[in-house]
């Protein structure tokens, strides 16, 4: 199915590769309405699902150029080293998807957090309550669904959080 | 008039008619009441046993220890919810017709439990959850489908937390990435910092 390629010249083939390393990262890919004079909708999506399993492949198997170019042995030379140019220079960033991708294998992750620091000032209880509370809002990921968890913490309660925080990641830091 | 235990507010009417029912018994014994209302609103359990037999000799009847209880949890809890120094809360009682000695009876066992009694408001005060456990894991991926040498480590988080709806704890399990990790814990030691900075 690579081949379908060789449709695209080759000094724009850098442009969608890069196109597609976006894909697999996490952003946005390439456009099929870009493209749609050069391939069939069927024809877009076969490309598009080789190209970026064999990126995530190379990066996966942590191939040497020269394997990738064996991998791309049924395109030409021209086509096949803007391919290997495009793996080589977002290596880290591939890996680094692959990674998180690794972490998102049967565990809710965590996406994004936020948090908001507030001074409880008077209940119905107590009229001066003076009282700082943390917010910590986490936002996770299961199965791709997004939900997110609140919790209110006061003082001593962010200390037990920060205390457990610590001390894993004093183990974390040691496997660095 | 207005009262500082009443928070600036008039006094309700029932704590002005149940103040006369306070005066029926012996300061002493009054003092006495105070001390199982006191336990009362700490939680450390009120003894109704003591409580009727103190108010035996004054003759009350069901309805009146009820009163009596309810008019000393509310000037007690009032006027620790409102910071009242106990000279004021006595002359004000006094004012509101209760005896001198009674007065001073209440006021002893209040100004001794004053700051154990704002804590306690304070920690019953409305809360949106709270943190109740916290347990993590280090884990060290080695290799997985997706890439065959991942070498990094994760951390494995439960929080178990009070949901503020239902009043049940509600458990977390999350797994974070040793970078985010490292931005959270940073993140959250700048907020205790500020925290800390605010008393």
């Amino acid at each position: 199915m690579i081949k379908l390629l060789d449709k695209l010249p080759p000094e724009e083939c850098p442009k969608l590769m890069h196109r597609v390393v976006d894909g697999v990262c996490g952003r946005s890919g390439p456009r099929q309405t870009d493209y749609g004079d050069r391939w069939s909708l069927t024809e877009w999506v076969e490309l598009m699902n080789t190209l970026s399993s064999l990126i995530r492949f190379a990066v996966g198997r942590g191939c040497s150029d020269q394997e990738i170019q064996e991998l791309l042995s049924d395109l030409d030379t021209a086509r096949a080293e803007a391919v290997v140019q495009c793996v080589r220079s977002r290596f880290d960033e591939i890996r680094h998807a692959l990674v998180e991708r690794t972490n998102a294998i049967s565990s809710t992750q965590l996406q994004d957090f936020n948090w908001q620091l507030k001074l409880a000032l008077s209940s119905d209880k107590l009229s001066a309550l003076n009282t700082p509370l943390l917010n910590l809002s986490l936002d996770l990921k299961e199965n791709g669904l997004k939900r997110s968890v609140n919790i209110e913490m006061n003082k001593e309660e962010l200390q037990t959080l920060i205390s457990s925080l610590e001390a894993a990641n004093k183990v974390v830091l040691q496997l660095k | 008039m207005r009262f500082r235990f009443c928070g600036d507010l008039d006094c309700p009417d029932w704590v002005l008619a149940e103040i006369s029912t306070l005066a029926r018994i012996s300061s002493v014994k009054m003092k006495l009441l105070c001390v199982q209302v006191m336990k009362d609103l700490l939680d450390e359990g009120i003894d109704y046993d003591k409580v009727s037999k103190l108010t035996t000799d004054a003759k009350f009847e069901i309805g009146d220890i009820k009163a009596s209880v309810a008019v000393l949890s509310f000037i007690l809890s009032s006027a620790a919810k409102h910071d009242v120094d106990s000279e004021s809360l006595s002359s004000e009682l006094q004012q509101l017709g209760l005896p001198k000695e009674h007065a001073t009876g209440l006021c002893k066992s209040y100004e001794d439990k004053h700051s154990a009694l704002q804590e306690k408001l304070r920690e019953s005060s409305l809360r949106l959850g709270r943190l109740e456990a916290v347990n993590w894991r280090v884990d060290y991926t080695l290799s997985s489908s997706e890439i065959k040498q991942v070498n990094e480590p994760t951390v494995q988080l439960r929080l178990q937390a009070q949901d503020p709806e239902t009043d049940s704890t509600e458990t977390t399990v999350v797994s974070i990435t040793a970078d985010k990790f490292r931005v959270l814990l940073t993140e959250l030691k700048q907020a205790q910092t500020m925290m800390n900075a605010l008393q």
